[in-house]
């Protein structure tokens, strides 16, 4: 009986020691933490692409000739626009806005993933035989306007170089809508590929004229069901948030949008 | 050299982006998709037929609040209120105006009619997508007056099939132990009721304890522990005719059965002289196979939907674990490897998970894990649970759950809990009594 | 740097908080700690390891022949006492030549149900096997799991739990 009281005894002690040491540390811990970022926030500003450094300026005046080669070899857009936030040199005030939104971003690890699936599929598509008529005719007319567009940029390129693509806050003011409006199926597989691609055809007041999913085919595959749901959805997200938030100029720019809605992080999560 | 490169690329995003503009969109609100289910429309001489035959004044409305509990039971939709419909129920099932049931924000409608035709039911219903403003699907059925209740689940099998992609499992049954009485002498009756909890029904009369019913593939039999005449063995019930007979008639105790995917086997435990192993038995010819020989207990087998392999419960290992074996039980892999005790292993009929209890530190949880053992997930968390079932889609699962007494031994209650596979969900399911051991059956319109 | 001065007061005012927090913490888990060491006196008298070694639930076949043995959790192995009892009811048995029993093995409410059926006849074998090693033929001996559908405590508590697993040796005729 005694040993045991002794035993008891000095356990508790130790307990008790061992509180004391941890507690002040336990309790340091929410003073350490960052300051609350807002996320949700965002300020639409009507030119948000960040003018470049005069130095970086020179630097690609210089290699232009060798960028014009990577355009024509065609790299993944998604990887490249990743990059984006981290590597553009600004003034300081504006590097705690664009740190805030990088942490928005999905981690960079999954994009790799994500290029692949998309190419993946995009083979299937074409092997598969009963849609090959129809994808040869869209082809076609796709082809033909992508041609078209490829001419005008390279004309316009030189004069337009801060006036391309949408800032990073139009980006979020879209998508941050979007977000909004989208209820995604929760019925849905986990582990499947889960990326729809709708290409737009905006009007200048934000509201569309014509959607178009990208893999179509994929839609009437055998054990394909859940990307029709999927596809549904995205469309019903996109007609919810009619009129949708597009920068107020530059038409041009965004007259035709794609939008790749990808369910899989919200459902791993 | 590193900034060099960043600014070609800087270069080239603008003008690829310039080409076709992308956004990325990777989040959306996991909110239940609102739903709108108008009452089915019923004419005046249909509405007096169904009156008489089932005591029902309007049995359009009693289907569409079947379709419409169902909904809302899945958590994957949010019905909304009907005070707030404008159009009429047989204006809506010609041609709805979508603004009126966009102002409410429905994204989808259930419209519908209810007929009397040669003594039978027949129901009309259509699927409409508000804000494409068109129809999405259009089914009938005739059924016999008797079966509305069933036609609603048939409608939100299809519904849900439709808007999610996967099948439902409404249109089913769940088979369970009933309990009553003082948790020292609990009663046990077999019980059977809808999906949803109604037309419940005692099987046994609770004379002898009976435990652990499963349906076959076909949900017509029940395999089942009975203690009649105190002989713990496997017994087989034929729910249409109640004809019961003993499978597992060995000398000793069989217990833990279920059926092979194909309906023609059995695979249950055999314990004998402190030896628990498995064997299956060919309901056709009987003949009775030994699949594990290890004098450990080896319990709770489970078929892949294949049939191909086994997944048990044992505890060579010195403490309960899940195992998988091939069929003939070769190549047993022990695919548990997390902390705590692992039990009641079940494949899910999609085959890609299993369901499982599990101890740990004074708590049991119900979780799912790959057949591998890999990438464990627990669902919920309790005092006492276990005994998880799959819904006939691999969506949801429904197991049971025990309180804890107070200090007197007071308190005791059993009662069957549904999650879905994501965690989200979890519901309690309604019995007339304390209920434990569910079994869900297979969707029986197929 | 407004806002950073305000953080600043903020920081001092947390940390007078947490020295507060901290104490009534420390005071909190001390008295824990010692009624943890009063409640756990009140149970060893009835408990040895977890097994249970009280006389409250047990019936006896005939004087000084207690009925049943007790086990720790996830156990089967019988202990000095079970074996004890179990050498007096092999000597009531071997007295009683007529008398049959049925080992009815249980086991407490913690585990899945199925294993807990095989655990019951795994313990009942345990104590057939030990008066089978006293002389009693095993034609004599039936057993019986219940698992945990039959406990004679319906606590939800480490003691009540103890007095669940037990084999109980029972009059056949």
């Amino acid at each position: 009986m005694g040993r045991s009281i002794l035993i008891s005894s000095i356990l508790h002690t130790l307990l008790i020691m061992i509180t004391a040491l941890s507690l002040p540390f336990l309790a340091k811990k929410p003073i350490n933490l960052p300051p609350i970022v807002s996320i949700e926030l965002i300020q639409i500003t009507d030119k948000t692409n960040i003018p470049f450094a005069p130095k970086a300026k020179k630097i690609i005046e210089k290699v232009k000739e060798k960028e014009k080669k990577l355009v024509s070899e065609q790299a993944p857009p998604k990887k490249v626009k990743k990059i984006k936030p981290e590597s553009i040199p600004m003034p300081d005030d504006k590097v705690k806005k664009v740190e805030e939104i990088k942490e928005d971003k999905q981690n960079p690890e999954k994009i790799d993933d994500e290029i692949k699936q998309v190419s993946e599929f995009e083979k299937k598509e074409l092997i598969d035989p009963n849609n090959i008529a129809a994808l040869i005719d869209k082809a076609k007319v796709e082809n033909a306007k992508t041609t078209n567009k490829k001419d005008k940029i390279t004309q316009d390129q030189q004069r337009s170089v801060e006036n391309i693509g949408l800032s990073l806050s139009e980006e979020d003011a879209l998508k941050a809508q979007i977000f909004g409006c989208w209820s995604i199926p929760l019925g849905l597989p986990y582990n499947e590929n889960l990326l729809v691609r709708i290409k737009l055809e905006l009007n200048p007041d934000g509201t569309v004229s014509q959607s178009e999913i990208l893999d179509h085919a994929r839609m009437n595959k055998p054990g394909q069901g859940f990307y029709k749901v999927l596809a549904e959805s995205a469309l019903r997200a996109i007609k919810l948030c009619q009129p949708l938030r597009v920068p107020t100029t530059g038409y041009e720019r965004w007259k035709e949008l794609q939008l790749n809605f990808d369910a899989r992080e919200m459902l791993e999560g | 050299m590193k900034k060099f490169f960043y600014l070609i690329l800087i270069f080239v995003i603008p003008i690829k982006a310039f080409a076709l503009i992308e956004v990325d969109i990777t989040r959306g609100n996991l909110n239940p998709l609102p739903i709108a289910v108008s009452p089915l429309s019923i004419d005046d001489n249909s509405k007096k037929n169904f009156e008489k035959i089932l005591k029902k004044k309007n049995i359009g409305s009693e289907i569409s609040s079947v379709v419409e509990n169902n909904l809302k039971i899945s958590g994957l939709f949010n019905p909304l209120n009907k005070d707030a419909f404008l159009q009429a129920p047989e204006i809506a099932n010609l041609k709805p105006r979508f603004e009126d049931w966009n102002l409410i924000k429905a994204q989808a409608l259930i419209t519908g009619k209810v007929n009397y035709v040669d003594e039978k039911l027949r129901v009309e219903f259509r699927l409409w997508d508000v804000l494409a403003g068109k129809e999405m699907m259009a089914l009938a059925f005739t059924t016999v007056p008797n079966n509305w209740r069933r036609v609603g689940h048939i409608i939100t099998d299809k519904v849900y099939e439709r808007l999610t992609g996967e099948k439902g499992y409404f249109d089913t049954r769940i088979i369970y132990v009933a309990e009553e009485g003082p948790k020292t002498k609990r009663i046990k009756k077999l019980a059977i009721m809808d999906q949803d909890g109604a037309n419940n029904k005692f099987l046994t009369l609770g004379n002898e304890l009976v435990l652990t019913p499963r349906f076959n593939p076909t949900s017509q039999m029940v395999t089942y522990l009975s203690y009649f005449r105190n002989l713990p063995r496997v017994y087989l019930l034929d729910i249409e005719t109640g004809m019961q007979e003993v499978v597992g008639d060995f000398p000793g105790m069989t217990f833990a059965p279920r059926f092979s995917p194909d309906g023609k086997k059995i695979i249950m435990s055999f314990a004998k002289d402190g030896n628990s192993d498995i064997y299956t038995m060919d309901l056709e010819n009987r003949i009775v196979e030994k699949i594990t020989n290890h004098p450990s207990i080896d319990t709770s087998p489970s078929y892949s939907p294949d049939g191909k392999y086994i997944c048990f419960n044992s505890d060579r290992s010195g403490y309960q674990q899940i195992y998988v074996m091939k069929s003939d039980g070769s190549n047993v892999k022990r695919i548990s490897f997390g902390k705590g005790l692992y039990g009641t292993p079940v494949w899910s009929p999609r085959g890609d998970l299993i369901a499982f209890t599990k101890l740990h530190k004074g708590k049991f949880y119900i979780g799912v894990m790959r057949t591998d053992g890999s990438g464990e997930r627990l669902l919920t968390e309790n005092y006492y649970q276990e005994a998880p079932s799959w819904s006939p889609n691999g969506r949801v699962l429904i197991f049971y759950r025990e309180t804890k007494t107070n200090d007197k031994g007071e308190g005791f209650s059993a009662k069957l809990w549904s999650i879905d596979l994501t965690g989200y969900n979890e519901r309690l399911v309604k019995t007339p009594v304390d209920a434990s051991d569910p079994s869900w059956s297979s969707l029986l319109s197929n | 740097m407004k806002k950073l001065r305000i953080r600043n007061i903020d920081q001092g005012a947390i940390m007078k908080l947490n020295k507060i927090l901290k104490n009534t913490l420390l005071l909190v888990a001390a008295c824990i700690a010692l009624s943890a060491c009063a409640t756990s006196k009140k149970s060893t008298g009835q408990m040895q390891g977890d097994v249970y070694t009280g006389k409250d639930t047990v019936e006896y076949l005939a004087s000084g022949v207690p009925d049943r043995v007790f086990f720790a959790t996830n156990e089967s192995v019988l202990t000095t006492a079970s074996r004890e009892t179990l050498r007096k009811q092999a000597a009531w048995l071997r007295k009683n030549s007529d008398v049959t029993v049925v080992l009815e093995g249980h086991a407490d409410e913690r585990g899945t149900r199925e294993y807990n059926l095989a655990l019951g006849e795994r313990r009942a074998n345990a104590a057939k096997d030990y008066l089978m090693t006293y002389g009693i033929s095993s034609d004599r001996i039936s057993v019986l799991s219940y698992g945990k559908e039959r406990p004679v405590d319906s606590g939800s508590n480490p003691l009540a739990w103890s007095k669940n697993r037990r084999s109980v040796t029972v009059k056949a005729n």
